[in-house]
């Protein structure tokens, strides 16, 4: 695997980031908003549905569908598509509307997708996390719940 | 893909358990679920048909050892084993960090298990992984049964890469040998995400 595909998310972006998500969110008048990985990294379930409809994409010959969209009752989700590793979910009710939350979703992740891009060309690990594993370390820890 | 979290001081790993049809992937999640105490786990989630084979995945998130004063979690999926859904299978392992192949021990399920071993290997080519650089661990499983192939064939069949890889028995409906299994994929998987100094994963065992 190569080392690449590995992110790292350094406070300054994570910051940055959090700054694009609130202007989504003031803008959208969306209720939550979540930058999840395609991995299934933060939200397993959003991920795979994500991961499933790319799949139906490319049966159709499309690359991939780059939106998707959950319509409930009161409260609905619109996910789309950041970059080649991430996604930006959103969650929504009766207050705004799709479309809104759409443009405004589009636009959200464009920046965030340029500020990810960049913490791709940056060390990943710095400081503490930057030497190998001592000894110690690696024992690992998993304790079961003693019975 | 690993994720590190520098803000909320968390990395994050993702470890699939793969491996043929009802070979008992599902079981050792569900244990690890009860085995687990609660701050150390997540909600579980299933996707499963009505009787119980998994459809999409398992899905559990760990969280264990603080390395450096960073949370490690660990991501545990399980994939569907039929062959029938190899799509989802190769979906679940985007991004995977470590692998454990469960394998069903009885004699008669022996094709299936090679054949599966084959079909993880194709599917990791396709994005480009290969099974001599991710951290991965056997398991055989069902060692309870009355007709199970003798440990050395399995290993005959199964582990014969360049690289030999740490291998258990296991009863996975009652726990037997789930977290030695667990242990040693997370910690193979955090070496592999961090390096190690010299000779500490043989030392450490």
């Amino acid at each position: 695997m190569s080392p690449n595909d590995n992110l790292a998310i350094h406070e300054e972006d994570a910051q940055r980031i959090n700054g694009v998500l609130l202007h989504f969110l003031g803008e959208s008048g969306a209720m939550e908003s979540l930058l999840i990985d395609r991995s299934g990294q933060l939200l397993a379930l959003a991920a795979g549905a994500f991961s499933s409809t790319a799949a139906m994409a490319r049966l159709l010959g499309e690359t991939e569908f780059t939106m998707l969209f959950h319509q409930g009752v009161k409260e609905s989700i619109h996910v789309a598509a950041v970059d080649e590793h991430a996604i930006l979910l959103a969650i929504f009710d009766s207050r705004t509307t799709v479309g809104m939350v759409r443009l405004f979703a589009k636009e959200a992740s464009t920046a965030i997708g340029a500020i990810l891009a960049e913490t791709r060309t940056r060390p990943q690990r710095t400081g503490v996390l930057s030497t190998p594993l001592h000894k110690d370390e690696v024992q690992s820890s998993l304790r079961e719940r003693p019975v | 893909m690993s994720i590190i979290n520098y803000a909320q001081k968390e990395i994050s790993f993702k470890i699939v358990y793969y491996g043929t049809g009802v070979a008992g992937k599902t079981a050792n999640l569900q244990y690890i679920y009860r085995g687990l105490p609660d701050v150390n786990r997540g909600n579980m989630v299933s996707l499963a048909t009505g009787d119980d084979r998994t459809l999409f995945f398992d899905f559990l998130p760990v969280s264990a050892v603080t390395v450096r004063n960073f949370v490690a979690k660990f991501q545990l999926y399980t994939v569907p084993g039929q062959i029938y859904y190899n799509m989802t299978r190769k979906l679940v392992l985007r991004g995977v960090d470590g692998i454990v192949f469960v394998a069903d021990s009885q004699w008669d399920r022996l094709p299936e298990n090679v054949e599966s071993f084959r079909n993880l290997e194709e599917n990791l080519k396709e994005y480009g992984y290969n099974l001599d650089e991710i951290p991965y661990v056997i398991q055989y499983n069902k060692r309870d049964l009355p007709n199970v192939a003798p440990v050395e064939y399995l290993e005959y069949m199964l582990n014969r890469k360049t690289r030999r890889v740490p291998y258990f028995e296991s009863v996975a409906v009652e726990g037997k040998g789930v977290f030695d299994t667990l242990n040693t994929v997370s910690r193979m998987v955090l070496v592999a995400g961090f390096g190690q100094e010299q000779g500490a994963l043989n030392e450490s065992k």
